[in-house]
């Protein structure tokens, strides 16, 4: 069966109460299962990686007397410090996990975050 | 009064602390790690931060992390609840460092309280008795030292705790024989042989009075509340006033309350733990400088709203009742300590998925709980589900409510320890009001001898 086959098969069985099919062909089987289930179908595949807060505080791009450039598309490597989470005396380190594209920057200096909040976007290369 | 508190805290006591707020129109914020997402004070607070993972140690118990919650949420105070930090001095301090209020005594009352031997010095110089026994260690003519105390005594490791490193002596004779085991062991336990003496109080009951204390000097003691019905040395139930004490007994364990609370220049709520013994005889124990799990069979009986006078307390205000050291109170109030643990399997922890929870309600009547109907019991925190406690005229009256209350308590999905209490309130002597600290090992295993341990 060809893909041509197998996407007319499903868009009719869009049109049709059938929730599975079965079709039989000598060796050849293939089953059909439409995911009406709106949870299911609408979650989005993404390949980026979330940088969680390690901690609740305030976040910080660079350490005290430090400057941090970083922008949305910049190249990152693993273990990069990325910004720092200050609580109390401490400052609680962010690190990129993988080598990859900075691709969203999800929160601003100064700003109070949670524990395990995402920050940070990354596309891993 | 404050704008916005912190409750450093979880579970039942959280949404306990959140109510009181509420009532009195002060904002709540709620801490969780990342185990108690769904749990009911994240719901029910004004705000709620998550300030951690699961385990306590890295949210619970992070003094940095529930400073840092109550900066970034504006809080202007910090209530402990029971348990985690609130008998922590440290945390007392920092809060006070960072400009926050801690609802709770200064770091010198949990200090001095909360130290055994500084609070039994401070009990004795108040004139409180304390269980009778040696100041110091105990090396040569341990035979005089004891027959002065009078038998039992009990062999205690002077880096014991918690139950551990204690021998019990009734006669003369098993002294040298017994203490030499004793010096023996608690150098292989603890790396320190020195023993003590003290007192062995047969059967006693725990018996607790309630104070409160605000910055202008105002004291109240509460009614005592008996806890007696413990298994290894956990509270299953409480109630107030206790079935052995009677009129110039209250009056004395109060008053012993009052000298303290003013010895200590304590400002906020506590507990002092007393031991009393079969003959009426009462030796003060250990002060708790927080509020109690059992605060609210206090409150049922006299009307009042315990978490209130800490805020009163905290905020530098009066107590709401400054005209004496008593209050009057009404009836009888039982608590019953509701775990998710299977009583049938030795008192085995129980977790899952809470199917059903269907409370009891009706007069006299009160739940306080976090849980819910779906609700996942987090494995890494304490298993009590719930605290029920019932009010009625009369004791009598009041274990019929709480056996008509068990009976309407559904729960599927996990063990729970109703059935326990509903052993317990069917009970004969604990109908009669006869109970000591060896009730439930009699209850759980009748044919052990009495006062086998």
């Amino acid at each position: 069966m060809d893909v041509k086959t197998l996407t007319k098969m499903t868009k009719w069985m869009e049109t049709t109460d059938l929730e599975e099919i079965t079709w039989k062909n000598g060796d050849d089987k293939i089953s059909l299962k439409l995911n009406n289930n709106p949870e299911h179908s609408a979650t989005i595949a993404s390949t980026m990686e979330p940088v969680l807060s390690p901690s609740i505080g305030i976040f910080r791009f660079a350490r005290p007397g430090k400057t941090n450039h970083l922008k949305e598309g910049a190249a990152v490597k693993k273990g990069q410090e990325l910004g720092v989470v200050e609580v109390g005396k401490d400052f609680k380190s962010v690190t990129a996990h993988s080598d990859g594209l900075l691709k969203i920057i999800s929160i601003e200096e100064g700003k109070p975050v949670e524990y395990g909040q995402p920050m940070f976007f990354i596309e891993p290369k | 009064m404050f704008k916005k508190v912190l409750i450093a805290n979880r579970g039942e006591i959280a949404v306990r602390v959140i109510r009181t707020l509420r009532e009195l129109g002060v904002n709540s914020v709620a801490v969780y790690s990342e185990a108690d997402r769904s749990s009911l004070h994240v719901r029910l607070a004004d705000e709620a931060v998550c300030i951690g993972p699961a385990m306590a140690r890295e949210s619970y118990l992070s003094i940095p992390a529930i400073i840092s919650a109550a900066k970034v949420t504006g809080a202007d105070a910090i209530h402990p609840g029971y348990g985690f930090l609130s008998e922590n001095a440290d945390f007392s301090a920092a809060c006070h460092d960072n400009g926050i209020t801690f609802i709770g005594p200064s770091p010198k009352s949990i200090q001095q309280l909360g130290h055994k031997a500084e609070a039994r010095k401070m009990a004795t110089k108040a004139g409180i008795p304390v269980t009778p026994g040696t100041k110091d260690i105990v090396s040569k003519d341990a035979a005089a030292q004891a027959a002065k105390i009078g038998f039992p005594i009990m062999i205690k490791a002077v880096a014991g705790g918690g139950g551990k490193g204690i021998r019990i002596v009734r006669e003369a004779s098993q002294l040298a024989n017994e203490m030499n085991m004793a010096q023996s062991e608690s150098k292989a336990a603890f790396g320190n042989g020195d023993v003590y003496f003290e007192k062995y109080i047969e059967l006693p009951r725990h018996i607790e009075v309630q104070f409160a204390r605000d910055s202008h000097g105002h004291v109240i003691a509460f009614p005592e509340r008996d806890c007696s019905i413990q298994r290894r040395h956990q509270k299953l139930v409480e109630e107030s006033p206790s079935p052995a004490v009677n009129k110039k007994l209250r009056d004395s364990l109060e008053a012993a309350a009052v000298k303290l609370a003013e010895a200590a220049n304590y400002v906020g709520v506590g507990t002092v733990e007393f031991l009393l013994t079969q003959t009426g005889e009462f030796y003060f124990m250990e002060v708790n400088t927080r509020l109690q799990v059992e605060h609210p069979v206090t409150e049922f009986i006299t009307g009042f709203d315990l978490v209130r006078e800490q805020l009163l307390a905290a905020s530098g205000e009066k107590l709401s009742y400054t005209a004496g050291h008593t209050v009057p109170y009404r009836g009888h109030a039982i608590e019953h300590r509701v775990n998710a643990e299977d009583f049938t399997r030795n008192f085995a922890p129980s977790v899952g998925r809470i199917e059903e929870w269907i409370v009891p309600g009706g007069p006299g009547v009160r739940v306080d709980t976090h849980v819910y109907a779906g609700y996942n019991l987090p494995v890494y925190y304490d298993s009590m589900l719930a605290k029920l406690i019932v009010w009625d005229q009369t004791r009598e009256m009041a274990v019929a409510r709480s056996r008509r209350a068990l009976e309407d308590f559904k729960v599927k999905g996990v063990h729970t320890t109703i059935n326990a209490h509903q052993l317990i309130v069917e009970n004969e002597a604990f109908k009669a009001g006869h109970t000591d600290t060896g009730f439930m090992g009699r209850l759980l295993a009748p044919a052990e001898p009495v006062a086998a341990k």
